[in-house]
């Protein structure tokens, strides 16, 4: 072999090549600093690399950071660290020889300061979780309502024999509830007078619940006072079939999961009949209690995105004779009722970081009243359509935009012995809302909202502003602030006679301080609510010849405090709630203000759950107490010039783990038997001696008895149903 | 010629070296690991995952080494922190083996018992039956792997021991995950290990009759 001057020429370029690519990879560089947060306090076990290369190292308890490199150039150099934001740079690689790193802390961490003003949340993942979603079912008073549950919290009254929530002199209708961002038009099951109702939905379908007591988010509308956000659960661990015997009835319950989808298919059965021949109450009845319901729950995955249908049916009937004063023979009642209720919700991200919720809700209610010789028969339907897009600018801004529409049509037969006729109306409601977020740093956060919204039926404009802040005062504390104003439409009680009124208008001013460590929690909460264009009307009782306006008004101001703890005593979880309420009003026919009879100052709630590990057994109790509620006393002068004595309720409740998928659960309310008064009846005339004669008005059963077998089958056989009762 | 021989050289060595450094990495990696340097492990292996982009090894341990951690930590920040990052890396485990590999589905039932064990009353019940359901799927991937065998005999033990259920069928379980194990050879570089000392003290503890 012999060289040409060319191949040689050629070798030589080659082995150069060589050679200087061995002279580059052996020319180590070191790569090294310091990494600390802004404030100087260095960072240990950050983790400190080139990216795309093995070369890197951890930070050490100084924040000091060390090691060499082969590479060569322009090169990215990545830190990261649990609650930081990851920290990017890309430059030439010998420029990174004593460099100096200062991580930003990540907003989106768990110890960010949070908005707290006026909203309680139960779920499990939340900062600002104050119940656990199995509170709902394992509190002594609650009976597996949920709505139950959430009377133990501060802000609500005791209006016992309701069972409605009313919070913060507020009444009734002036809360609303939506499920999966969706308004549900009639949340609870009919009642008697003197039995509180319950919520329709079982709990165990929902995974989160959000309930706002005041200066809740633009999203939200039509709710005078307080929202309650129901989540359904995106996706059922397993697949089960659940049995529930239970001395009121019976439920059956079973979930199918596919692939991509999965569907929850749920039914019960409950008659007070057996119940009431055992242990009679106060009413007389024709026919108990009796109510028929069936839910479904389907769930599909399309891409990122998820879908949700959910329907529930449910049929309640019942017949009494109603005790009056003014009737010696009672009066009698009865009521048939059909509801219908379902929504379908699809969510999913479209890119960009922008991400689309949707959803509409359908409801229709069927009422057949029979009250002595009156026989009304009323139809209410109504939809819910929303789309609302939401864009993450950065871990600090996000934005959401939206709008819905309300739709509602109702009608109503009636047939008395003197007249019959038909009467409803149509109600349209268009808003559209928008809401910033903005995260100044982990201890500053704002949120701005607007909410515009239009009825047709009065042909009028509402412009609503909603402000919270919230700053962290301490590792452990902070301070959120909110403002906003709320807008609600007149009850169809109302509406039904006369649509010349406007809608009724609040105003939430809240202050609100949180502690939290560990597991304890501890909440205060001052707020002021101001009423505007509350419905008037003249006569005994809103009809066609009463006279209406809107020119009520009244405030409500107070104390919330709440405390939880499960921390203190092994195996021990408990908390207090405490709400001090001052609330005047001049609305509907009232001749002056006055206290309303569903707002009384002193309201605490006491609930404690003990594990006992050999029994196996969960044993709690629940205590209300509720301070006098006013009433009108007419031997006497003024108008809601009585008050009734307090309302108390000590409930124990039992749960024992037969086996792994065996419950066996018993409860008693009012255990000690307080005798509660809710109010009085006055006869309408003066007795011969020239007083009105009184009725006392009780609960229909002091005391409640429950005991219930709960049975799960599932495929592992770990799953029980603790969770249902 | 001589070139393309050059060439070829060359290139095999580029491989060469990248498949050393990857074995020594993971090398060192387990070495901090057993010297109980949790989070220069877990960087390592998170450094290593930037690099080997389509395996799901490094992913899997780094994931794994995060939840680990998470037992016994009583912090709620700190807990919450490291499981987020323990699931960043599990998702990025399950998207590379495309839920079929049985020690991905291990790995996520141990993700949520670190959960049940920090707060058995809140996520007890919520991830109980999840749990229950990773260890029967994983065991209908690899009926015949002692690592699944062991990991499933042990979950379903500990809710037995609980409501005073015999042992027995768990014993059986687990000492059929010892005879498996007798003939198991992982099945490549680095893919989890049966550890003999968990089930052998299992069986100590549990089946000395």
């Amino acid at each position: 072999m012999t060289f040409t001057t060319q191949s040689l020429l050629k070798y030589t370029i080659l082995v150069t090549v060589c050679l200087l690519f061995i002279t580059l990879a052996q020319a180590q560089t070191t790569i090294s600093g310091i990494v600390t947060e802004k404030n100087g306090t260095p960072i240990l076990g950050a983790n400190i690399y080139l990216d795309g290369t093995y070369d890197g190292a951890t930070s050490t308890i100084d924040g000091v950071y060390s090691f060499t490199t082969d590479e060569v150039g322009q090169q990215t150099l990545v830190v990261s660290f649990i609650s930081f934001e990851t920290f990017r740079i890309t430059q030439d690689v010998s420029l990174y020889n004593n460099y100096m790193v200062v991580l930003k802390e990540d907003v989106n961490s768990l110890d960010t300061v949070v908005i707290s003003a006026g909203s309680f949340e139960a779920s499990d993942n939340s900062k600002v979780s104050v119940l656990k979603p199995l509170d709902v079912v394992t509190t002594a008073s609650a009976l597996g309502d949920f709505v139950g549950a959430l009377q133990t919290l501060p802000g609500t009254t005791t209006v016992a024999e309701d069972g409605r929530l009313f919070v913060r002199g507020g009444d009734a209708n002036e809360t609303q509830i939506f499920i999966d961002g969706l308004r549900v038009f009639s949340p609870y099951t009919p009642t008697t007078a003197n039995t509180p109702t319950r919520g329709r939905y079982s709990p165990f379908l929902f995974d989160g619940i959000t309930f706002s007591t005041g200066g809740y988010s633009a999203e939200y509308g039509q709710a005078l006072s307080s929202v309650l956000l129901l989540n359904t659960i995106d996706e059922p661990d397993q697949e089960k079939t659940e049995i529930a015997l239970m001395t009121v009835g019976g439920g059956l319950g079973n979930t199918q999961k596919w692939d991509k989808s999965s569907v929850s298919v749920n039914a019960s059965y409950i008659n007070l009949a057996p119940y009431v021949a055992l242990l009679p109450d106060r009413n007389e009845w024709d026919k108990p209690f009796e109510s028929i319901s069936g839910e479904t729950v389907y769930r599909h995955k399309i891409g990122d995105g998820q879908l949700k249908a959910y329907a529930a049916f449910d049929t309640t009937n019942f017949k009494l004779n109603i005790e009056d004063i003014n009737a010696p023979e009672g009066i009698d009642f009865g009521l048939k009722n059909n509801n219908f209720y379902s929504n379908l919700s699809y969510q999913a991200p479209l890119g960009n970081k922008w991400r689309l919720l949707t959803g509409g809700s359908y409801t229709y209610s069927n009422n057949k009243t029979d009250f002595d010789t009156t026989a009304i028969d009323s139809d209410e339907t109504s939809i819910h359509v929303k789309a609302k897009l939401r864009k993450s600018f950065n871990s600090k801004f996000k934005l959401s935009v939206g709008a819905e529409q309300f739709f509602t049509d109702y009608g109503e037969q009636f047939d008395t012995s003197f007249a019959n006729g038909k009467i409803g109306y149509d109600n349209n409601i268009t808003a559209l809302f928008t809401e910033a977020d903005y995260v100044f740093s982990r201890k500053f956060a704002a949120k701005v909202g607007l909410r515009g919204s239009y009825s047709q039926l009065f042909n009028e404009v509402t412009v609503a502003p909603r402000v919270s802040l919230a700053y962290k005062t301490g590792k452990n504390s902070q301070l959120s602030l909110a403002y906003g104003d709320f807008y609600q439409q007149p009850q169809s009680e109302f509406l039904k006679y006369t649509q010349n009124l406007e809608a009724a208008r609040a105003q939430h001013f809240i202050a609100n301080y949180q502690y939290t460590a560990n597991d304890r929690i501890f909440r205060a909460e001052l707020f002021r609510k101001e009423y505007n264009n509350l419905v008037t009307f003249t006569g005994d009782m809103a009809s066609f010849d009463s006279e209406y306006g809107t020119e009520g008004n009244g405030y409500a101001q107070g104390l919330d405090v709440f405390f939880r703890d499960n921390e203190t005593f092994k195996f021990m979880d408990y908390w207090v709630s405490y709400s001090y309420l001052d609330s005047e009003r001049e609305y509907r026919n009232y001749p002056t203000t006055a206290t309303p009879n569903f707002a009384n100052t002193h309201n605490l709630s006491v609930v404690a759950k003990y594990w006992i590990e050999d029994w196996k057994s969960q044993v709690g109790f629940s205590f209300q107490h509720g301070s006098g509620r006013s009433y009108t006393d007419p031997n006497l002068d003024g108008f809601l010039n009585q008050q009734t004595k307090a309302y108390n309720n000590l409930s124990v409740n039992w749960a024992y783990l037969l086996s792994e998928q065996m419950i066996l659960y018993a409860s008693v309310n009012n255990v000690t038997n307080f005798k509660n008064v809710n109010g009085y009846q006055y006869a309408d005339t003066p007795n011969p001696m020239g007083n009105f004669d009184r009725r006392t008005l009780r609960p229909a059963a002091d005391q409640f008895f429950f005991v219930g077998f709960f049975w799960t089958i599932s495929e592992d056989g770990t799953d029980n149903q603790l969770d249902k009762l | 010629m001589k070139t393309i021989i050059y060439l070829c050289f060359a290139v095999f060595s580029i491989t060469a070296t990248a498949q050393s450094q990857y074995e020594s990495g993971m090398k060192k990696a387990f070495d901090l690991w057993g010297e109980n340097k949790m989070a220069d492990a877990s960087n390592l292996f998170e450094r290593i995952a930037t690099v080997e982009k389509e395996n799901w090894i490094p992913v899997y341990y780094a994931s794994q080494v995060n939840v680990l951690k998470s037992f016994g930590e009583k912090d709620q920040v700190v807990l919450t922190a490291q499981l987020e990052k323990a699931l960043d890396f599990l998702n990025q485990a399950k998207s590379l083996t495309e839920d079929d590999n049985p020690y991905v589905k291990v790995l996520e039932a141990q993700y949520y018992t670190a959960w049940i064990a920090f707060d058995g009353m809140t996520y007890g019940m919520k991830y109980a039956g999840k749990v229950g359901t990773l260890y029967n799927e994983a065991l209908a991937l690899a009926p015949e792997n002692p690592i699944v065998v062991l990991g499933k005999a042990e979950w379903d033990a500990g809710s037995a021991r609980y409501f005073g259920k015999p042992m027995e069928p768990f014993c059986k379980d687990v000492q059929k995950a010892l005879d498996l194990s007798e003939n198991f050879e992982p099945e490549g570089a680095f893919y989890p290990r049966f550890i003999k000392e968990r089930a052998v003290e299992f069986i100590e503890t549990n089946c000395n009759k």
